[in-house]
């Protein structure tokens, strides 16, 4: 985890970060997915199960991106992104899909949050499913197979003290 | 008449989500080339023309921008129309790549009928 992503460093969500991942969040699924994305209040109970992804950013703005799906949309969400059946989908695809859906959320989101920004992304990295809505700005989507979440945590550029 | 496209990406899925859209969009293509980053790109670009690239920024060995500076160093760029397709839609980092030379930019992710306009745009319709 890059230094400027420890817990002590953590700053509040600026107010329209809740709007932006909310709105972007749905264009982008429904883009990628050509199926409806509903945001929806969720009380996480889906989430100690779910598989989570992490892109750190840095530059203009230090923070990390999260998205967490469901185990259902986990399995699904590889056919619909490449146009398969379920059982053509080769070892390892799945998670790529998942790293891949990540890195685009992310990058969009973060475009309409700061679009005069400069901003380097690290690679994504699947992490423990918890990190995904501690202390932290986030939208739940309801999708037809399940559950997805995007959050966003914004830090300080220095490292802890 | 179809056309050929080399699409340049890390990413086996996202190389394969392009090619879907690209069928999606119901262009003809006769040839898709693939490549891992700028330098696979190249080498295949020696041993096989195509119509336009398209290609992702952030990659290992060679990058999107070094991608096109050697395309440009080498002469294809005023012969093989060059697009970026990228998850970063910050203004800088457009005006950096067309500056470069590419002659598009697509932010992921993108419908049919976004693909399918750039690339008629760049094709100048004798293809699509």
């Amino acid at each position: 985890m890059p230094e400027h992503l420890h817990p002590s460093n953590v700053v509040a969500a600026d107010p329209d970060i809740s709007g932006i991942l909310t709105r972007i969040g749905a264009e982008v699924l429904e883009t990628m997915f050509f199926d409806e994305a509903v945001a929806t209040p969720c009380d996480h109970s889906w989430i100690p199960s779910a598989a989570s992804v992490s892109v750190a950013f840095e530059g203009s703005h230090y923070g990390e991106f999260l998205l967490s799906v469901s185990p259902e949309v986990a399995r699904s969400i590889t056919p619909s992104f490449l146009g398969v059946d379920l059982e053509d989908v080769a070892d390892g695809q799945g998670s790529q899909v998942l790293l891949e859906l990540a890195n685009i959320l992310c990058g969009s989101v973060l475009s309409h949050l700061w679009p005069e920004s400069d901003l380097r992304l690290a690679a994504p990295e699947l992490i423990r499913a918890e990190r995904a809505i501690e202390d932290i700005a986030h939208q739940c989507f309801v999708l037809q197979e399940g559950m997805l979440a995007i959050s966003i945590r914004k830090c300080r550029p220095d490292g802890p003290d | 008449m179809g056309f050929s496209v080399l699409i340049v990406d890390d990413s086996p899925v996202m190389r394969g989500f392009i090619r879907r859209v690209m069928t999606l969009s119901g262009l003809e293509v006769d040839n898709c080339l693939e490549a891992s980053d700028g330098e696979e790109a190249l080498e295949q670009l020696r041993h096989e023309a195509v119509d336009v690239i398209l290609t992702d920024i952030n990659m290992p060995r060679m990058n999107g921008e070094e991608f096109l500076r050697r395309l440009d160093s080498e002469g294809l760029l005023r012969t093989v129309p060059t697009l970026v397709i990228s998850t970063d839609a910050t203004k800088a980092r457009m005006l950096r790549m067309l500056a470069l030379g590419a002659e598009g930019y697509m932010t992921k992710p993108f419908s049919p009928e976004t693909l399918r306009e750039l690339l008629e745009r760049v094709l100048g319709g004798k293809h699509a």
